[in-house]
């Protein structure tokens, strides 16, 4: 069936079937406890969070542009987290509509993919990503970032490194948070602190960090990194998080970002 | 905004509406197309509206009277579509959308035989759950997935 059929099919019965309605029942105790979870679908990316945050306003995507030569450490933990945090800064790039800063983050995904011994299928991501931002395709490039992470992540299931993965998605709903929360703070309003409260996934991410192989789990940046989400938790709880929760956020989230991308000689 | 797309689709529809004889045959054994990519297909159509399809997806088995949910966390002001499609012998598929306590919420629905999809806006982010239940049908695959704007 050929698209446009297809759309014209789907408007009939759209037209015909569908409507404004609410389910009829809620659901039982049983069901909720059976509720499933899949990470690439449960977790937003934070392309989703950045999307809602420009509705509410018109931040400068621009100053939140991160320069910088990725983490220089043999920690493979901290690497996995520097991907993350960058896979987040693309989608900055992307919102700042900054075709060369999106190159140099997609460059900066795959070297640090490479030191994680990812196959050469996700390289080719690497190319898919310059291609499309060498033709402003901002939409194109939200999903091919994504897919881009997914790729990785996958490569890190066959080799069994699962802990590695949680890290990926750690480190970018870290970076993700500290500069959502930034903006927020920024300007405040209740509407768009309102954003930030998402209980469920801290529950999710320290549950997974929980999971991480016992090795990796007592490393000092991964037992930082769970207090500090342990922290943001009680924080984002409210409905509406006040300034002084946004701010406690961000501080946080700020800080555990400079330890993900600092050299831990550094520190 | 969803008005929008219902626009969209009925302006390419009547359009289409024009160019096809009115008894071409259009459907494809369903045997011959699986659930992700008749959902895939599904939500190409809301990405004509500018909405972006999430990478991941969710599948499984669908069998009568044994729906399955799926937590997802959703942002305030974000417009999502949830799509949904099974194989046969599912013949008819519904999608709802729950609240973090389980209590259901005011969605837009489309639900084509085995394929259907739920629009949804929330007003609070958060934690939600998405249900997907066979109406009509024995036990089959399924697959599911979300766009946002």
């Amino acid at each position: 069936m050929d698209r446009m059929r297809w759309i014209f099919f789907a408007t009939l019965a759209i037209v015909g079937v569908g409507g404004a309605h609410a389910a009829e029942t809620a659901m039982t105790a049983e069901q909720i406890g059976q509720v499933e979870r899949v990470e690439s679908i449960t977790i937003p990316m934070p392309g989703e969070f950045f999307t809602a945050i420009g509705k509410l306003s018109r931040p400068d995507w621009k100053n939140f542009l991160r320069t910088g030569t990725p983490v220089a450490t043999a920690s493979r933990a901290q690497i996995a987290l520097g991907l993350g945090t960058l896979v987040a800064d693309g989608y900055v790039a992307v919102e700042a509509q900054d075709g060369q800063g999106v190159k140099n983050i997609g460059k900066e995904i795959i070297n640090l993919a490479k030191k994680l011994n990812v196959s050469q299928s996700v390289l080719g991501r690497g190319n898919s990503l310059n291609d499309f931002a060498e033709n402003n395709d901002w939409s194109a490039l939200r999903e091919e970032l994504e897919a881009t992470q997914n790729e990785v992540k996958l490569d890190m299931e066959i080799q069994k490194d699962g802990g590695l993965i949680t890290l990926v998605t750690v480190g970018a709903w870290v970076r993700g948070m500290e500069i959502a929360s930034g903006l927020v703070a920024e300007t405040y309003t209740p509407e768009a602190a309102r954003l930030l409260h998402q209980p469920a996934i801290m529950t999710y991410l320290l549950d997974q960090l929980a999971a991480v192989p016992e090795g990796m789990q007592k490393e000092p940046l991964i037992l930082d990194l769970r207090a500090g989400l342990e922290k943001c938790q009680s924080e984002i709880a409210p409905e509406t998080p006040s300034f002084e929760n946004v701010t406690a956020v961000h501080e946080v989230m700020a800080e555990m970002v400079r330890e993900i991308i600092i050299n831990p000689e550094e520190s | 905004m969803i008005k929008g797309l219902l626009f969209t689709l009925m302006l390419a529809g009547a359009v289409q509406a024009q160019e096809e004889p009115a008894n071409v045959q259009v459907e494809t054994p369903d045997t011959e197309i699986s659930a992700r990519s008749r959902v895939l297909e599904l939500a190409g159509a809301f990405s004509n509206d500018g909405y972006k399809i999430r990478d991941g997806f969710w599948a499984g088995n669908l069998e009568p009277d044994r729906p399955k949910f799926l937590e997802v966390n959703l942002f305030s002001g974000n417009e999502y579509w949830f799509s949904g499609a099974a194989t046969p012998p599912a013949r008819q598929i519904g999608i709802q959308i729950y609240d973090a306590k389980g209590q259901p919420v005011k969605i837009q629905t489309y639900e084509d035989g085995p394929v259907a999809a739920a629009g949804f806006v929330p007003e609070v982010s958060g934690q939600y759950f998405v249900g997907i239940r066979l109406l009509s049908g024995e036990k089959s695959e399924f697959c599911l997935l979300y766009s946002y704007k």
